[in-house]
């Protein structure tokens, strides 16, 4: 069974600091596991999209270093013409809006991306599960939520990436 | 200890002074949201907890208490202290900040965490305390990085570095969060 395993910006953050230990785990983790961590363009871009985040200790993120492994991988881009990706990152903004108690207008592609994604890799065949590893908790919980209603169940987990998670982290959480 | 005087220190524009110093002192603020995490606390535990000088322990005590943020809690050595509640809103051209121990606990990171040293020197303590706010939304998983980061004019990558460099403190303080 094909497993793969969407990585969000709040992953590579969290792996920030002086020595990167975090970072060392993580990588130590997907490569024994064989697998590697796919990201959204949306969330490349994020990462490399703010000069001024180099200002920080969590913002000096070793990332590039992943892709240059191959054990981070960019995904393809969303298929929006696809009809079940754009009908899941449209329930997927409803649901977004709704648990943020915002105003639907202004829940952006950026935040349904992660939902659009793990859609387009079931519905391609691309993937037989996906597991999302993100902070970000109400795109988590869109896709736990949306996905089932259109046939995947079982087929997608959402992992929350708290620090104690990615302190602990090994091999096994990737098989 | 005088108590009657304590009490004369808490009036508002007093505690006001006070919490001016807790705002801008990161060791003040330390010792504050220690002592009322922990407390009631020795100044032998804040001394050997927060690392800082014996001298400058029981300066800060005495001011603390002085402004009737920390209370005797003893009355016999050594002497033990609790915090106080603050809560003192501050409203300035319709914007209005509340100064919490959640805050005050944010304040205290500064001098632990150099991702909120460094958010602080580019948006100041009042943008702090607006992170503050959004820091307890992703906790309880009504917002993410990148709402805030259009809502605040950040990029979504330094606010998903505030979120993370305050989670601590809004886990904290999300039980005694309105």
């Amino acid at each position: 069974m094909t497993t793969t395993y969407v990585a969000d910006t709040g992953v590579f953050v969290r792996c920030g600091g002086p020595d990167n230990e975090k970072f060392q785990q993580l990588r130590r983790a997907v490569r024994q596991a064989g697998v590697s961590l796919v990201v959204p363009r949306r969330v490349y871009e994020e990462l490399g999209g703010d000069p001024a985040a180099e200002e920080y200790p969590s913002g000096g993120i070793p990332y590039p270093v992943g892709f240059e492994e191959g054990w981070i991988v960019v995904a393809d881009d969303l298929e929006y013409t696809n009809p079940l990706v754009s009908t899941v990152m449209d329930e997927a903004r409803r649901f977004i809006a709704n648990e943020t108690d915002r105003d639907e207008d202004t829940i952006e592609k950026a935040d349904t991306a992660l939902v659009g994604l793990a859609a387009q890799l079931l519905d391609t065949g691309e993937a037989e599960r996906v597991v999302l590893l993100t902070t970000d908790k109400p795109a988590g919980q869109a896709a736990e939520r949306i996905l089932p209603r259109h046939g995947f169940d079982d087929r997608l987990e959402y992992r929350y990436v708290s620090e104690a998670y990615l302190e602990t982290i090994t091999a096994a959480e990737f098989l | 200890m005088a108590k009657s005087s304590t009490d004369r220190d808490q009036r508002p524009l007093q505690q006001l002074r006070t919490v001016a110093d807790l705002i801008e002192t990161p060791v003040l603020a330390r010792i504050y949201a220690y002592a009322e995490r922990e407390g009631p606390v020795t100044v032998g535990e804040l001394v050997d907890e927060l690392e800082i000088p014996q001298g400058t322990a029981y300066d800060y005590v005495q001011r603390l208490e002085r402004a009737g943020l920390l209370k005797q809690t003893n009355d016999s050595r050594p002497y033990e202290y609790a915090a106080e509640a603050i809560s003192l809103t501050i409203s300035v051209d319709g914007t209005t900040t509340t100064v919490t121990p959640a805050l005050v606990a944010a304040i205290a990171r500064i001098e632990d965490d150099e991702d909120v040293e460094v958010f602080v020197e580019r948006h100041g303590l009042d943008g702090l305390a607006e992170a503050l706010e959004y820091a307890f939304e992703q906790v309880a998983g009504t917002v993410n990085h990148r709402i805030m980061a259009r809502e605040l004019d950040l990029s979504p990558l330094e606010a998903e570095i505030i979120l993370q460099a305050l989670e601590p403190v809004a886990v904290a303080y999300s039980d005694t969060a309105e």
